[in-house]
């Protein structure tokens, strides 16, 4: 991982103003990761296949015929949104500690809170391109048409709510000794409001509710989002302090 | 060995004796309800531990917000006992409410917002002692544990908004039994009697169960300290 | 309207419940009591192996 070192420091040397220079900091944090992940594609196929094996054993274990299907189907795609989520989360920062990225990343003269975005839009990037493929494999197994404006937008909302709570679980569970085990049980009882809202608001574009019923989980799920990015960008200089 | 503080031990033993009255009041003094009968009395336990508990995680989302700016460990160690002693009192509230929903409500459990809330938190703040438990330096198991329960005080609350809310907009959720209004009774006298002096006296077993604690928490601290010098 | 004047009896669910919570507390107190017996062994036992070590590298015991 040289070629992320240097990244950040040519970001740096330009002597761009300070407002210019987050922006470039964390774009480099979001290059340097996508670079690393399409050479390898280890993270992304992982997260995947695995949250494709999850709806698969739904499939299983709920008997999905079409009647059940209806008012499962926000639920199940969130559970494995959220599994596949923690598997990217765990990785991605897990290769930046075992490489010793880390400490490189905190080397470098970036705000902090910069590595914090940069982590946190490079997740979501992923999460996204597995709900991206996640979602018409599910629409095609079990003929529900998930393509829907709103239903999207709340895909968006929540992955962008768990992803930067996530991030910054993840941030600190690599740095325990049971690094491993320990995010989901970090972050499954935390993410919970965004996961609520966001099954409620999913569930009520997929079954046609009425605007108004819908509005609410929604406007909550925005407040959420706004919440848990406010406070990890707060506290995230606590996390990689050496 | 460090000795008690006098203070301390005059804590420990009001602490027995309200606990004692407390008892009495609850099962003794005060009336059998007419409803549901004896189990009612489980009730001013289950209120005065949920009060203490919830009291004791405000109080510890304090200390982090405290400590993650003066980095002082003393806040660390408020933090860990808060902590501590309040998810030992909102288990307490949990099984006693559980007991009590049997006969009253003919189930263990609901899926209603404060009962789900509740396990929620319970599981919280279990994940935080999981997280101490995984780091070795003392200064980044303050931050982090900091940071945690900081962010679970904040989580806590936005589930209960959350599932209430949707849960009253949606009242087909609730099945048509409202469990608020199925259980409830008004006090008499003695019984509000009963259900303050509880509140009086688990606050004050609180605060001395806190207290030593907090006594642990200096000692772990200095054993620590022993140990690095030993081996150095 | 008749079986709604008398009133049930469940007091082995509030025995059952009291039963609980103060083996709960018990043994929450006697958890910090241990905690601190053993921490404070541990104390001495490290305050020993401190001591004879504060003057020069010499095993002597206990000079002063």
């Amino acid at each position: 991982m040289v070629d992320k070192a240097t990244e950040i420091k040519s970001v740096k040397v330009d002597g761009t103003p300070a407002r210019g220079s987050f922006i470039q900091a964390v774009a480099a944090v979001v290059w340097k990761d996508l670079r690393a992940e399409f050479r390898s594609r280890e993270l992304f196929s992982a997260m995947l296949v695995f949250s494709l094996l999850i709806i698969l054993i739904f499939n299983f274990a709920l008997e999905l015929d079409v009647k059940t299907r209806r008012s499962v189907t926000a639920g199940v795609l969130w559970a494995t949104f959220a599994f596949a989520g923690t598997l990217g989360l765990n990785r991605s920062m897990a290769i930046e500690k075992d490489r010793g990225c880390m400490d490189g990343l905190l080397l470098a003269p970036v705000d902090r809170s910069a590595i914090y975005f940069g982590k946190v839009i490079s997740n979501l990037i992923f999460m996204l391109i597995v709900e991206v493929i996640v979602l018409p494999v599910y629409s095609a197994l079990y003929a529900i048409n998930l393509f829907q404006p709103g239903l999207i937008l709340v895909i968006l909302l929540g992955s962008i709510g768990y992803v930067s709570v996530g991030t910054l679980l993840s941030a600190m569970s690599v740095q325990t000794r049971t690094r491993d085990i320990l995010l989901p049980i970090l972050l499954f009882p935390v993410a919970i409001p965004v996961l609520l809202a966001a099954v409620k608001a999913s569930n009520g574009f997929l079954t046609g509710a009425e605007w108004a019923e819908i509005l609410l989980p929604l406007n909550l799920l925005i407040a959420y989002d706004v919440i848990f990015i406010a406070v990890a960008f707060m506290v995230f200089d606590h996390v990689v302090e050496e | 060995m460090q000795p008690k503080p006098v203070a301390l031990k005059v804590l420990d033993l009001a602490s027995i004796i309200l606990l004692a009255i407390s008892t009495y009041l609850a099962l003794v003094f005060a009336p059998t309800e007419r409803v549901m009968g004896d189990v009612q009395r489980v009730f001013y336990f289950h209120i005065g531990t949920a009060w203490t508990a919830l009291l004791g995680f405000i109080l510890a989302a304090v200390f982090s917000v405290i400590y993650l700016i003066r980095k002082d460990l003393k806040w660390d160690r408020f933090q860990v006992a808060a902590i501590e002693v309040s998810l030992v009192f909102f288990l307490i509230t949990i099984v006693l409410g559980s007991i009590w929903a049997r006969p009253a409500w003919n189930t263990w459990w609901t899926w209603d917002p404060r009962l789900t809330t509740a396990a929620i938190t319970e599981l919280i703040y279990a994940a935080y002692f999981m997280l101490r438990q995984g780091i070795d330096d003392p200064d980044k198991r303050a931050s982090f544990g900091a940071i945690y329960a900081l962010l679970g005080g904040l989580s806590a609350p936005l589930t209960f908004f959350a599932i209430r809310l949707f849960r009253t907009i949606h009242p087909v959720v609730i099945g048509g039994t409202n469990p608020e209004a199925d259980g409830g009774f008004s006090m008499t006298a003695d019984m509000r009697l009963a259900f303050f002096f509880a509140l009086f006296a688990f606050t004050v077993i609180f605060i001395d169960l806190f207290w030593n604690r907090l006594r642990l928490g200096d000692l772990q601290d200095n054993v620590e300290q022993l140990k690095l010098k030993v081996s150095m | 309207m008749f079986f709604q004047e008398t009133t049930p009896d469940t007091s082995g669910y509030m025995i059952a419940g009291y039963a609980i919570t103060f083996i709960v507390m018990a043994l929450y107190v006697a958890s910090i009591y241990l905690r601190t017996r053993n921490l404070n062994q541990d104390k001495t036992t490290l305050e020993e192996m401190d001591k004879p070590d504060q003057p020069g590298q010499t095993n002597a015991p206990r000079q002063r």
